[in-house]
């Protein structure tokens, strides 16, 4: 659990310098530079530092093409940056492991696979035997709403549904590390509150540190402890901001909580000036 | 419950051979040429063939030469279509050579092969091989290309190595593509075995049917045109069904409503 320290503890407490202990993820001076065919190199993601605290909630917001997913993909290990580097728990990220769980916005299931052998291959591949795989499994899949359905091929779900045997199958191998990159970006809103009310309930009882990609800024204030919010061409950290809200929260309390309020005013408002104004300001 | 539609559908292959020997002896009577026999004549010589020792042995051969290039040329060609598909050095390699050899009728390369390897079995399977490979190569290679790359992601974050990912996600993502091309290379087999025999007159299928054509016996001809085309038919059909069976989790849902009204 991350505690705040109140102004007391801060003088009691030793002052770690610099990098504080629970640091999980540090990301530095990440920069990365595209070919593009047009054979102008282009450059995505520019001087990017940022420390993800160990069991924290942080959302990276931004418009379109400011490198999100880039971002992620770089804390997954699947894209090595052009310059800097990334470090999870004091060790350079050098490509994809078991402690970081991607989800993915495009599902990426394995269709040949139906609802339980998704949820089991990561456990599966983990050397967890059959018979315990499948009962932690079938747990998930409950968890995640989708009792019933685990004989069902991923054809045969609903885009919410796909979404949430995605997220029972990164979460089924017990990442330290959540990925997410606009997991709910391509549902309904209606599907959209219920699985970000799932996603917090699942959350709040185990508390992994989770890296989230969205577009929405009331998603981002309503999940987060901290919102990142990215500028384009290039792409940069434009600010990080603190969301001092109480949990557990409840979307029907916070909605009318004029601190979510005033959140998500401000920040709306410096999205539009970011989408406007880029980074050449 | 079967429906009558589907009931029809069923029986949809019948109808289109009964109706095809129709044509067939109405044709041979109308023609009456001695070189063109009636379908009934043609069938009435098929126990004939098969009931022969000889020719079944013969037969018999051909299938096992088949299905041992067919066998062949899918273990070498699925494993190398998937890499070409998944790494662009080793796609650069075979590419060029794959250009080359594709256009080329794999018969036509037979009378070299026969210099090399005389006019056995083995020439006639390694032409078969041939046939076989090309499609399968293709298709897998076309399937590989096209595996989600954010599916090999996952699999990479589970922990799976490169190759576990080729075997465990390429492999089955690329399935249905796969199959696709090995029942063309199915099709293909069975006609580089017919041309195969042809070319090296020595045994099989081909050597009967065109023993039979040397010696005018033209119902015998007819008859092995209708054996060869049924095995085909038979093969195809099995095969289909396997194939349908291993890839029923990429089958569409919903036909394609050929019209909204
Ligand atoms: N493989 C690639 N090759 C070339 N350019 C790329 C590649 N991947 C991303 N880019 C470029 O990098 C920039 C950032 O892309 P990225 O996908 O990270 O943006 P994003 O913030 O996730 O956008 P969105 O919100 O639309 O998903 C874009 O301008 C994109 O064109
Ligand atoms: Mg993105």
């Amino acid at each position: 659990m991350k505690v705040v320290p109140s102004r007391s503890s801060e003088w009691v407490r030793p002052v770690t310098p610099k990098k504080p202990a629970s640091a999980i993820i540090e990301i530095d001076g990440v920069s990365q530079v595209f070919q593009t065919s047009a054979r102008k190199d282009h450059l995505a993601l520019s001087d990017i530092s940022l420390t993800i605290e160990e069991g924290a909630f942080v959302s990276i917001l931004g418009p379109s093409g400011c490198g999100k997913s880039t971002l992620l993909y770089i804390v997954g290990g699947f894209v090595s940056p052009t310059s800097g580097a990334a470090k999870m728990k004091g060790q350079a990220i050098t490509g994809p492991g078991p402690d970081r769980g991607p989800v993915f916005q495009e599902f990426a299931l394995f269709p040949w696979k139906t609802v339980l052998g998704n949820v089991m291959y990561g456990p599966r591949q983990q050397g967890v035997r059959a018979a315990e795989a499948e009962a932690q499994s079938r747990a998930l899949i409950e968890m995640v709403g989708l009792k019933g359905y685990e004989n069902f091929y991923p054809k045969e779900l609903s885009g919410g549904m796909k979404q949430r045997v995605a997220l029972a199958r990164t979460l089924a191998y017990h990442p330290e590390v959540l990925l997410m990159d606009e997991p709910f970006g391509a549902l309904d809103a209606h599907t959209r509150t219920r699985l970000q009310n799932d996603l917090l309930n699942i959350w709040e009882r185990d508390r992994k540190t989770v890296l989230f990609v969205t577009h929405s800024v009331d998603e981002a204030v309503f999940l987060s402890d901290k919102v990142v919010m990215m500028s384009k061409s290039p792409g940069r950290i434009r600010e990080v901001i603190d969301i001092d809200l109480p949990r557990p929260r409840r979307r029907n309390e916070l909605l009318l909580d004029p601190r979510y309020q005033k959140y998500v005013v401000d920040i709306e408002r410096m999205f539009d000036e970011v989408d406007e104004t880029g980074s050449v300001s | 419950m079967i429906s009558p539609l589907a009931l029809a559908r069923r029986a949809a292959p019948m109808f289109a051979c009964i109706g095809l020997l129709a044509v067939w002896q109405i044709a041979s009577l109308a023609l009456k040429n001695d070189s063109f026999p009636t379908a009934i004549e043609a069938i009435r010589a098929i126990p004939d063939i098969l009931g022969d020792k000889e020719s079944l042995i013969n037969i018999l051969a051909s299938l096992r030469r088949m299905a041992i290039g067919f066998g062949i040329a899918v273990l070498v060609s699925i494993p190398l279509g998937l890499l070409m598909g998944r790494s662009r050095a080793v796609a650069a390699f075979f590419n060029p050579l794959l250009m080359v050899i594709y256009p080329v009728p794999k018969a036509a390369l037979m009378p070299i092969i026969m210099l090399w390897l005389g006019v056995g079995d083995i020439t006639k399977t390694l032409v078969i091989f041939l046939g076989v490979s090309l499609p399968v190569i293709y298709h897998s290679f076309e399937g590989a290309k096209a595996v989600e790359e954010k599916m090999l992601w996952s699999g990479a974050a589970m922990g799976l190595s490169l190759l576990q990912r080729l075997i465990r996600i390429v492999l089955p993502a690329a399935l249905p593509e796969i199959l696709t091309g090995c029942r063309t290379g199915l099709v293909l087999a069975l006609i580089t075995m017919i041309t195969s025999e042809m070319i090296a007159r020595q045994s099989g299928a081909g050597n009967i049917l065109f023993n039979a054509l040397d010696m005018g016996q033209y119902d015998t001809v007819y008859a092995m045109i209708i054996i060869v085309g049924a095995m085909g038919i038979c093969l195809d059909a099995i095969f289909e069904r396997v194939r349908a069976r291993l890839v029923r989790w990429s089958e569409p849902q919903f036909d394609m409503p050929l019209s909204f009204s």
